[in-house]
Parts: C-alpha cells; sequence; structure tokens
C-alpha cells in the first residue's frame, strides 16, 4: 500500500481543526496523515521535523487574509489546498492565482477536502463546486477561453449534480465530465502568476492526456506577451 | 388560476424634459448674446471701421484684416459654446485673440483719434462675454479690464489728458458697462430658469408618485385575487372540516400555498436582485419544514422581468414542495439570460409549471435526485 500523505494544518479555531482531523480519520483507506497543526504560519516554519507535503491553509488567521503568504508556501514546495469560509469569487481566483492547488469551501469540507489533499499531492487537478463558481463567475479580461462543453459540464458540477449526472444530462460519459472539468482547471493553472505548484499541474495534466500543449500556448504567451511576440496570438 | 401582472413603472416622458428643460433655456439665451454679439461686430464695429476709413489712411487694411480675425473668433466662440460650456483652455484661447485684437487695432490707429475711431475694444469685449458667459463672473471681470487696460496704455503711450481720459472712461461706461449688464443679466435668467425646472420636477415628481401608489394598489388587488383562488378555499375546507390536515395530499397543498404567501409579500419588496430575494423567500417555508436549501448564486446576474421571475419561483415552490431533504439552488450569469438550477433529493418527478415569458424548463431524473433548470433569455 501506498505511503499516506502528510498533510500540515494551518486553522486558527481549533474546533475547525478537530474537524478536519476527524474528516481525515474516517477515509477508509487512511491515505492522509496529519503531522502538525498549528494557529499560524511561524507555526509551520518552526516545526521540527520533515515537512509536510501538502498544506491545508485557512485563508483567514487572526483576523487576517493570507492569501499573499501562498506564493512564498508555493516556492518552498508546500502543496496548498485552501479551506475557507470565504466563497468570494475574487478570493477563490486570487488564490488560485498564487499557485494554491485547489479551493475548498468550509461547507464543502467533509466531502472534498481529503479528495483535494489526494490530489493537490498527486498535482492533480480538483475542482470543488465553488471553484467552478468562481471559474463561471471569471470576467477578467485575461481569463482563459474555456470551450462550450467546458461551461456547461462546470456550469452542471456548480449547479450540483454529481459528476455522473452531469455525463448523463451531456451524453457523455462521467470519465469526459472530469476530463473536461479538469481541462478547464489546467488552463487556469497556464495563466497569470507563474508558480512551480502550476507548472507541476499542468505537467501532470499534459501527461495525463488531460489537456494538449497545444491547447495552453496561446494562454502563456498571453500571460507573458513581452517574453515572446512571435508565439501565437490569443484568439 | 389567473395571474395578474404589474408593469414597473417606466420613467414618462415629460419627467426626461424637465431635466432638460432649464438646459434648453441656458440655451436660448446663449443664441441670444450670440446674435448680439454677431450683430454688433458686423455693424456696429464694421460700420465704424468703414465710417472712419479716411482717418486710418495706410494702416486701413490692417484694421480690416483685425476685424476678419475677430469674426473668425466670433465663429469659434459660436460653435464653443453651442455644443455646451467650453472648457477654460478653450475659452480663453479666443479671449485672448480677442484681446490681442482690440490692442492692435488701437496701437495702429492714428496718434490722437484713436479713441474717437475705436471699434476693436467693445468687440473684443463681447467676445469675452460669449465664451466667458457660463465660467466664473471673476474671470469675465479680469478679461474686460484687461482690455481697457490694454487700451489705456496705448492712450498713454500717445499721450494723455483731460480731453482724452474723459472720452476713455466715456466709452468705459457704455461699452464695459453694458457687456458687464448682459453677463449679470443672462447669469440671472440662468437661476431663474433652474428655478422654474425644478419646480416642474418638484410636480413632476408628485405626479410619479400618485401613479406608483396607483400600481401599488393594482398589486396588492391583484395578490388579494390570486389568494381568492387559491389560499382561501384551502382554508375554508380546513375549517369546514372537508380537508383532513392528516392527509398527506393536503399537507402538500397547504405547503404550496403558504409558500406562495410568503412569495407574495416578497414580490412587494422591490428591491436588485429581487429573483434571489424571492426565491430566498420560497427557500424560507421549506426550511420550515426541515429542509436544508443552499442558494448560491454565480457572476453578474441580470434583471429577471416580473412574469418571468413569477414562472421561476412556481417552480421553485413545486420542487421545494417535493424536496425530502434537502435543496440546492444556484443562479448563474449565462449567455443573453440566467439560469436557475435545482437539485434536490426527491424521487418524484414534479409537475412544473408551464413555460412561458421567455423561460424555458428542464428536469432531469437520476436515481433519486432531481434535477431542473429554468432559464430566462432575454432575447
Amino acid at each position: 500500500m501506498e505511503q499516506p500523505v502528510t498533510v500540515a494544518i494551518i486553522e486558527d479555531h481549533p474546533v475547525v481543526t478537530e474537524g478536519v482531523e476527524s474528516w481525515i480519520r474516517s477515509d477508509p483507506g487512511q491515505r492522509v496523515r496529519p503531522v502538525l497543526t498549528a494557529r499560524d504560519l511561524a507555526g509551520l516554519s518552526a516545526a521540527p521535523g520533515p515537512p509536510a507535503r501538502v498544506v491545508i491553509l485557512d485563508l483567514e488567521l487572526s483576523g487576517e487574509l493570507v492569501t499573499t503568504q501562498i506564493p512564498a508556501l508555493v516556492a518552498a514546495g508546500y502543496r496548498v489546498v485552501a479551506f475557507s469560509g470565504h466563497s468570494d469569487p475574487a478570493i477563490v481566483m486570487e488564490t488560485l492565482d498564487n499557485g494554491a492547488h485547489a479551493y475548498v469551501s468550509k461547507e464543502e469540507g467533509r466531502d472534498h477536502l481529503v479528495e483535494a489533499v489526494l490530489a493537490a499531492a498527486a498535482d492533480r487537478p480538483y475542482v470543488t463546486r465553488s471553484q467552478a463558481r468562481a471559474i463561471l463567475a471569471d470576467q477578467r479580461p485575461a481569463r482563459p477561453a474555456l470551450s462550450e462543453q467546458e461551461q456547461q459540464a462546470l456550469l452542471l458540477w456548480f449547479q450540483g449534480m454529481s459528476k455522473a449526472s452531469v455525463g448523463r444530462r451531456m451524453s457523455i460519459s462521467e470519465n469526459t465530465v472530469r476530463q473536461y472539468i479538469s481541462r478547464a482547471r489546467a488552463k487556469y493553472a497556464a495563466t497569470g502568476r507563474p508558480a512551480p505548484s502550476k507548472d507541476a499541474l499542468l505537467t501532470r495534466a499534459i501527461e495525463d492526456g488531460v489537456i494538449k500543449p497545444a491547447d495552453i500556448i496561446p494562454y502563456q504567451s498571453f500571460a507573458r506577451p513581452a517574453a515572446d511576440p512571435s508565439l501565437g496570438a490569443p484568439d | 388560476m389567473t395571474t395578474a401582472t404589474v408593469q414597473p413603472a417606466q420613467p414618462t416622458p415629460s419627467t426626461q424634459s424637465t431635466a432638460m428643460m432649464s438646459g434648453r433655456y441656458q440655451r436660448a439665451f446663449t443664441v441670444a448674446v450670440l446674435f448680439l454679439v454677431a450683430g454688433w461686430h458686423l455693424a456696429g464695429a464694421g460700420g465704424q471701421m468703414l465710417h472712419n476709413r479716411s482717418a486710418y489712411g495706410g494702416e486701413f487694411t490692417i484694421q480690416v484684416v483685425i476685424w476678419l480675425v475677430m469674426a473668425l473668433a466670433i465663429a469659434a466662440g459660436a460653435v464653443l459654446v453651442l455644443r455646451g460650456t467650453p472648457s477654460w483652455r478653450a475659452a480663453w484661447a479666443i479671449a485672448l485673440i480677442a484681446l490681442a485684437g482690440s490692442t492692435a487695432a488701437a496701437a495702429t490707429s492714428p496718434a490722437g483719434q484713436m479713441l474717437a475711431v475705436e471699434w476693436a475694444w467693445a468687440s473684443a469685449g463681447w467676445i469675452g462675454v460669449l465664451v466667458l458667459l457660463r465660467r466664473r463672473f471673476s474671470e469675465l471681470a479680469w478679461f474686460l479690464a484687461a482690455a481697457a487696460l490694454a487700451i489705456l496704455s496705448v492712450q498713454a503711450y500717445d499721450g494723455l489728458n483731460r480731453t482724452t481720459l474723459a472720452a476713455f472712461l466715456a466709452l468705459l461706461a457704455w461699452s464695459t458697462g453694458a457687456q458687464v449688464a448682459v453677463a449679470a443679466g443672462v447669469r440671472a435668467l440662468d437661476v431663474a430658469a433652474g428655478q422654474a425646472a425644478a419646480a416642474a420636477r418638484g410636480e413632476d415628481a408628485a405626479r410619479e408618485r400618485a401613479a406608483t401608489a396607483e400600481i401599488i394598489a393594482a398589486a396588492r388587488q391583484a395578490r388579494w385575487l390570486a389568494l381568492q383562488e387559491s389560499a382561501a378555499p384551502l382554508i375554508a375546507e380546513l375549517a369546514a372540516g372537508t380537508a383532513d390536515p392528516g392527509d398527506a395530499h393536503v399537507r402538500i397543498r397547504c405547503a404550496v400555498q403558504a409558500a406562495r404567501l410568503r412569495r407574495l409579500m416578497a414580490e412587494g419588496d422591490e428591491v436588485p436582485g429581487s429573483l434571489v430575494h424571492e426565491l430566498h423567500a420560497s427557500a424560507d417555508v421549506a426550511e420550515r419544514r426541515g429542509i436544508t436549501v443552499e442558494i448560491e448564486t454565480a457572476g453578474q446576474l441580470p434583471q429577471v422581468p416580473g412574469p418571468a421571475r413569477r414562472v421561476i419561483t412556481d417552480a421553485a415552490i413545486a420542487i421545494l414542495t417535493a424536496a425530502r431533504s434537502q435543496a440546492r439552488i444556484t443562479l448563474a450569469a449565462v449567455a443573453a439570460g440566467i439560469a436557475v438550477s435545482f437539485v434536490t433529493d426527491t424521487a418524484a418527478v414534479v409537475s412544473l409549471p408551464p413555460a412561458g415569458h421567455g423561460v424555458a424548463i428542464e428536469q432531469q431524473q437520476d436515481g433519486g435526485m432531481l434535477w431542473a433548470e429554468a432559464r430566462w433569455n432575454s432575447q
């Protein structure tokens, strides 16, 4: 059996930390192992022993938003899963742009947190309904272009259908539904601020056949137009 | 059941016109000043210049060129002020051209006769009035003072004595005095026009309030009629004992009517995002039955017209009544409209209200979960 994924929980409310630990314990495969809990980010860097693979990060610590700390965590090699009561699409987008792997709202924790941690550890996309919502609401000019199929899959997923139901509704397989949603997420990893976690997610998505390199080149050039204008112009 | 719908109040054409009324008066005053300035320059200044043609001798051509430049300045000023209040740069550019013209005309007049043949000073003053009319009054005052000072300086260079000073003061009194009087008069008329427009606006607002009160009364009447047709008979049956509260069918009818009552109350509140508000009201009743309802929105939602909202909330009531323990309602902005969806745990096939008013409804039953979507398209 595979080694469990090590995780650090950064959360300033002990009762939430306990809740998260109980969700992790109730996972039948015991696939995740908490190695550290801390009430702030200083507690993470001060901890002895081997670092955790994934950080579950509450976005608001002692009343302050810590989204701007995510790039430093990602640069230090952590995979970050944001876990927050803030479901404002703008905050979700900023969190992802800063290099967090996934965003899980507090309401979604029970059903999605463990899966999101496992996906982050494997550099695979994981899209919660609140993340789908933020993508659907995204109106920024630099947002990646999603296909109609990707948008429809995201919309039905946001509406609350299971992925199997989304597949039946769209007359495609559940696997294809996952593919569409993951591809939309991977396109986001190709835009905005560069981060090692985004590169890892993209590389994995290409290896898994979720996305073709041709699908993302225009968006990379769109994000960094000054670097090489000869790379295809955004359409 | 008949649905009486009430159209929201449209802004009446008269509301829009009162807002522009004061502007229309101002434009009329501007046109009047424009005729005055152009008339003076053509007949007054031009006539005087031609009349004194012989006194200028060889400098007459220069005078004609200055007259033409000032005529052009008036034309440019006319275009500016007819387009609205000119910017300070444009207004002062024209004013300074007029000032330069007036000074040059004085400097090229025969010495000793300057004040007798002078025409350009008054033209410059009128041009100043035209372009500075709706700027701060002090700007016009500075301009007129500068123009007078320039003329006085030219005269002082030629030699100033009692006679010439008296002539200067006489000219100052009649030309600059008239210019100040006209500018002050237009200002007073502007204020009066503003007050008249405000009074008319007040009257319109009163009319609009009366119309709104009528609309509210009509809406109240419509709601009362709706209750007469649906809730009243049910309550009567319960009171008479012909409907049994223990009967599941009767309980569903009660739940539907409770939700409709709640919605009718919510419809009265005209708030932005009325649809979300009304869906919350519909959800309230279901929550009181112990059903967990979550409502989420994605994107900038468009305003949905009343009749279409009613189709959507009717669908919501039907679905929430069928819900067993939980329901999720989402509103998402989609191309040209809104997609309102419902996902709930019920194995029942819910009979949904007929689509209409631009709303299309679809549903899918899938392993004990019902998904339904009401999509309103603005086109």
